[in-house]
């Protein structure tokens, strides 16, 4: 049967002609869209000053801008050729980075020469179609990662080192939330800071309560049903809801030592945002340590404790050194998660960037918003990859 | 070497072990057979004191091991599981070290102790030595377990279950192993099994405990002389209880002088059980035994082999 071998031939790849992966075809399908939803939507618009409603601006025609629209055209074609090789995909998901980049750089250039003739107190701002372009290129790079079974590092490592670039280069210069930004430089920065101290501050308190606890739990069985119980009670209640609850209790703990004060307690402030945001880290954090600190099978603990290891010796020697990896994994929820509820402190004068996420709200100025959410997906991501980072070194270690 | 003086371990009302009382000779297989849970494994698990008898006491070395620290006491004893327990994370070396590294050891003595270990138990040390265990197979793994249990040369071993997951090859190759390593190091051995041919190829002294109860001790041929009664018959299998006794008598027990010309042969050291194997695969009635050290040498006929009480 000589068609047999041929169609075994055609299912492999690498053999001359493979047949193209099948996200190619997603991949394409939304690379097109990508190029077609700042057609539509439009990618500038223009507000007469931050606290105005913006109107869709037209695109001005100068060289600078056409050279960027073109790449941005380019890099979407690229896309979704190259996804057509499955060997090609973490190439197609460099070039879905490119062609957001090079969107931007054509609004920020067109920023800079739309604002030229317009007031001072004008304000240029990406529209609806550069975010939903981004959107899509992000699925796109998606879809790639998930051809090659990965994730879409390639895509999200060049995105930040792109806009990064673009901002040193003062491409962005013009754009609304860079001159938000410039405006409230140290404003950022400190509520970065103060967001960073409160998350890890939480984060820590979390670990000083958890592990000691799931270490005691894992030899009390009724002791760990009751610290599952209260953790899992905690993630119910809603966090403001929360952060209102602990308001009461500290309050009178301030007002019975009133010495505590001086240390930051009080009903409202870091402290009672620390308390809660701690409270919730519990779940993650105890759960994954338990299911560490379980990963060794009883035939192995039986063994080790028949040749004369200690309890203690058994915990450092096994429970602790195979279990790594998950307690690690719940390290990194846990502080990603703090980073995320650390957004709510505002709401009880904790400060942290949610003060401009609310401040941004109630002022109904989108670039204030988003000056606060951009540090807080940084940090989250950073949180992310450093734990992950780590996750991968052990793992790699003996 | 081993002492049991009437212990009992109840869980509840349920008693696993039941006023048990036996001695372990020293230097000496001695095999607990049950079946599962007949509370063999938990008496042997009272001599390292993972277990604490509810009553009774049990003497290593005429010493009550109550009074031991457990931690020290299972160190001086050899430990081997059905599971292995090799540590996943550890080269075979390590494992091997770890009661000569809880010790305190010089670096350089564990090493060569390692070394002679591993000939011992029949790996080759330059090939096995810096293996992690998954890249072992079974019988492999149980082998360094064996080394690992025997590593700062205990007098006392405890072997629970030790080949029950293996296949029967491995696990023949495995027990012909064990009985030349206990040849070589006279140790004592304390192995508990479920499996009856496993019991008969090992043990110098046999113990058969049914339902947390001693119901039989001794010699393997003792135990199955004449007409076995009760648990150990249905233990051992009413229909194969003749089978198992020729397993433990020696085919030169039977033999006759005469004329072997010709004749299959059989190992000095056979039983006659494997004789009448033999006889079966040979089509033959009459084998030839060679001659050894204090025995001359004989035939042994069929006639003899069927009518041996």
């Amino acid at each position: 049967m000589p068609s047999q071998p041929a169609a075994l031939a055609a299912r492999l790849p690498l053999t001359g002609t493979a047949p193209p992966p099948r996200e190619a075809m997603a991949v394409a399908t939304l690379s097109v869209l990508a190029v077609l939803a700042p057609l539509v939507l439009g990618v500038l618009s223009l507000a007469p000053n931050r606290l105005l409603s913006p109107r869709a601006a037209a695109m001005p025609q100068t060289a600078g801008v056409i050279i960027c629209l073109g790449l941005f055209l380019g890099f979407c074609l690229g896309t979704a050729l190259l996804a057509r090789r499955a060997a090609w995909l973490g190439w197609a998901e460099l070039a879905a980075a490119l062609a957001l980049c090079a969107l931007l750089a054509g609004i920020g250039v067109a920023a800079g020469e739309v604002l030229r003739d317009a007031s001072p107190a004008a304000r240029a701002t990406p529209a609806a179609g550069f975010w939903m372009a981004m959107l899509l290129l992000a699925l796109a790079a998606g879809c790639c990662a998930a051809g090659r079974g990965g994730t879409p590092r390639n895509f999200m490592v060049a995105v930040v080192l792109g806009f990064g670039l673009l901002w040193a280069a003062g491409l962005l210069g013009n754009l609304s939330v860079a001159r938000e930004a410039s405006a409230r430089g140290a404003e950022i920065r400190a509520a970065a800071i103060q967001h960073l101290g409160l998350s890890g501050s939480a984060l820590l308190l979390a670990l000083a309560v958890s592990l000691p606890l799931s270490l005691l739990a894992l030899r009390h069985r009724k002791l760990e049903a009751a610290l599952m119980g209260v953790a899992n009670g905690f993630q119910v209640v809603p966090s403001i809801a929360l952060f209102g609850l602990l308001m009461g209790p500290l309050g009178a703990l301030v007002s019975w030592a009133p010495g505590l004060r001086d240390w930051g307690v009080g009903g409202i402030g870091p402290a009672p945002a620390v308390l809660g945001i701690a409270v919730y880290l519990l779940l993650p954090l105890c759960s994954a340590f338990l299911a560490g600190l379980r990963v060794v099978p009883p035939a192995l603990i039986d063994a080790a404790r028949g040749q004369g290891l200690t309890e203690a010796g058994i915990l450092r020697r096994l429970r602790i050194p195979l279990g790594l990896g998950v307690m690690l994994g719940g390290l990194r929820v846990a502080a990603v998660q703090a980073i995320g509820l650390a957004t709510l402190a505002a709401l009880i004068g904790g400060g942290g960037l949610g003060t401009l996420v609310f401040q941004g709200i109630g002022q109904l100025a989108t670039d204030l918003i988003l000056l606060g959410v951009l540090p807080m997906v940084a940090l989250s991501l950073l949180a992310d990859g450093g734990c992950a980072a780590l996750q991968a070194a052990l793992e790699r270690g003996p | 070497m081993i002492r049991f003086e009437g212990v009992s371990r109840r869980y509840g009302e349920q008693a696993a072990v039941d006023r048990v009382t036996l001695e372990v000779p020293r230097g000496s297989i001695c095999v607990l057979l049950g079946e599962s849970g007949s509370g063999k494994s938990t008496l042997m698990r009272m001599v390292n004191r993972l277990v604490e008898p509810s009553a009774g006491r049990v003497l290593v070395d005429g010493r009550d091991v109550a009074g031991a620290d457990p931690e020290e006491l299972r160190r001086g004893i050899g430990y081997v599981i059905q599971s292995v327990g090799l540590f996943p994370h550890w080269r075979v070396a390590d494992n091997i070290a770890t009661v000569p590294r809880l010790l305190g050891w010089e670096p350089a003595r564990i090493a060569a102790r390692v070394e002679t270990l591993l000939e011992l138990v029949g790996l080759e040390a330059t090939l096995f030595r810096d293996r992690f265990p998954h890249e072992l197979s079974g019988g492999q793994a149980q082998r360094v377990g064996l080394a690992r249990a025997l590593a700062a040369d205990p007098p006392l071993l405890l072997m629970d279950e030790p080949f029950s997951a293996l296949d029967p090859g491995t696990r023949r190759g495995l027990q012909v192993a064990l009985r030349e390593i206990h040849a070589e190091t006279g140790k004592t051995i304390l192995f508990v099994t479920h499996d009856v041919e496993e019991a008969l190829a090992l043990a110098d002294r046999l113990a058969v405990l049914d339902q947390g109860q001693l119901v039989a001790q001794g010699r393997p041929a003792a135990l199955l002389e004449g007409a076995a009664q009760g648990p150990v018959r249905r233990i051992f299998g009413e229909e194969s209880l003749a089978f198992h006794r020729l397993a433990t008598l020696p085919a030169r027990s039977l033999a006759r002088v005469g004329d072997a010309d010709g004749l299959p042969m059989l190992p000095a050291d056979a039983t006659l059980k494997q004789a009448l194997m033999l006889m079966l695969s040979e089509n033959s009635a009459r084998l030839a035994l060679p001659a050894e050290a204090g025995f001359g040498g004989g035939t042994l006929h069929w006639t003899d082999l069927v009518t041996a009480r």
